[in-house]
């Protein structure tokens, strides 16, 4: 009766309210392990999701270090290569040069080339009328003084060789013709003014040696006359088609 | 009669809206809790059965139990030992327990009543 009493006059007795309390805590409890393990199975699916794609990215890099690698590899064998290269054209380097260096002296020789250097000059005229003489041969320039010429001038190291200013190629020919020669179809009147272009020196020694080309000129009655040139210009080869 | 399934409707609802995270290794702690927590509760509607419910037992036991199990669990982890099975193994033995003590009495009050229906028509 009393209880009765009590629970009328707070609304719920004592009892009633611990037992509110231990429901309240129960069901708090329960609930909050029910979110937790809600959570933790989201958290599981999303782990593993997070897993494949982690497999999938690491499976990617894994492919990407051996590409990697293998490019590397390709990478140092091409270095490899060039490093050959470089060092096979610092050998061949020196033998270049020379060779550009031989490829502009057969081009000056061929006449390729305008020719301009130091040279020597050598004028070839006829000698006098003499009259003493029987036959005017005796004392006109034939072609093959001039061959003897350009063979002493081409022995000496002649770079490039004209004839009344126009150029002598290795494969130039030269005709007597009476009075005249003709160098490639032109012809060309006596004085023959030779030009040669070349170490002066060696070639004026040359010409000059005894019993040489100057002195079996001269005694083929030729006005001879040397002359060093500083500067000499040679056109280039004219080609007749 | 109905205010403690309120509260404990009440509680359900507080425990689903609270979103706190607790660290992976209370978890253990938890999953007492709510065995001493339903074994407690149990015991009580068992004691209120037998007429021998007392609150302050019932209050005190309440609380004891959640927290000496919760100590066995902290115990286990720092010992390396799974302590905590045997606060479940105690909880669970009691917990079905008690449900069959309940549903003994429940079955023998129906009974009764039966009994009372029948007879008291013939009286």
């Amino acid at each position: 009766m009393n209880n009765k009493k009590n629970s009328k006059g707070s609304f719920f007795t004592r009892k009633q309210f611990e037992l509110l309390i231990v429901c309240i805590t129960t069901g708090f409890i329960i609930g909050y392990s029910y979110n937790q393990a809600q959570d933790k199975r989201e958290a599981g699916t999303i782990d593993s999701e997070l897993f494949e794609q982690e497999e999938s990215y690491r499976e990617e890099l894994i492919a990407q270090q051996e590409r990697n690698k293998e490019l590397s590899e390709e990478l140092n064998s091409l270095q490899e290569q060039i490093r050959k290269y470089e060092k096979s054209f610092a050998a061949d380097e020196k033998a270049y040069q020379k060779l550009v260096e031989q490829a502009e002296d057969l081009r000056l020789l061929l006449g390729e080339l305008k020719g301009e250097g130091k040279g020597v000059r050598i004028t070839l005229q006829d000698g006098d009328y003499d009259p003493k003489s029987f036959n005017p041969n005796d004392y006109i320039v034939h072609e093959s003084h001039i061959f003897k010429l350009l063979n002493e001038l081409k022995i000496s190291g002649a770079q490039a060789i004209a004839i009344n200013g126009q150029r002598v190629m290795a494969t130039s020919y030269i005709r007597c013709n009476g009075p005249v020669i003709t160098i490639d179809g032109t012809q060309h009147p006596a004085p023959f003014v030779i030009e040669a272009i070349g170490d002066a020196k060696t070639l004026l020694a040359s010409l000059n040696l005894n019993g040489g080309v100057v002195d079996q000129l001269l005694n083929d009655n030729i006005v001879v006359s040397l002359e060093e040139s500083q500067k000499l210009t040679m056109p280039k080869v004219k080609v007749e088609s | 009669m109905w205010l403690p399934f309120l509260g404990l409707i009440f509680g359900l609802a507080l425990g689903l809206l609270t979103n706190i995270q607790i660290p992976s290794m209370y978890e253990n702690y938890l999953s007492i809790a709510v065995l001493a927590a339903l074994d407690t509760l149990f015991g009580g509607i068992r004691a209120q059965l037998q007429q021998v419910y007392d609150d302050k037992v019932f209050l005190s036991g309440f609380f004891f139990n959640i927290v000496l199990a919760a100590g066995l669990a902290f115990l286990g982890v720092n010992l390396g030992i799974d302590l905590y099975l045997a606060a479940i193994f105690a909880f669970g033995v009691r917990l079905f327990q008690n449900i069959a003590i309940i549903r003994r009495i429940l079955l023998i009050r129906i009974d009764k009543k039966r009994h009372n229906n029948k007879k008291t028509p013939v009286e």
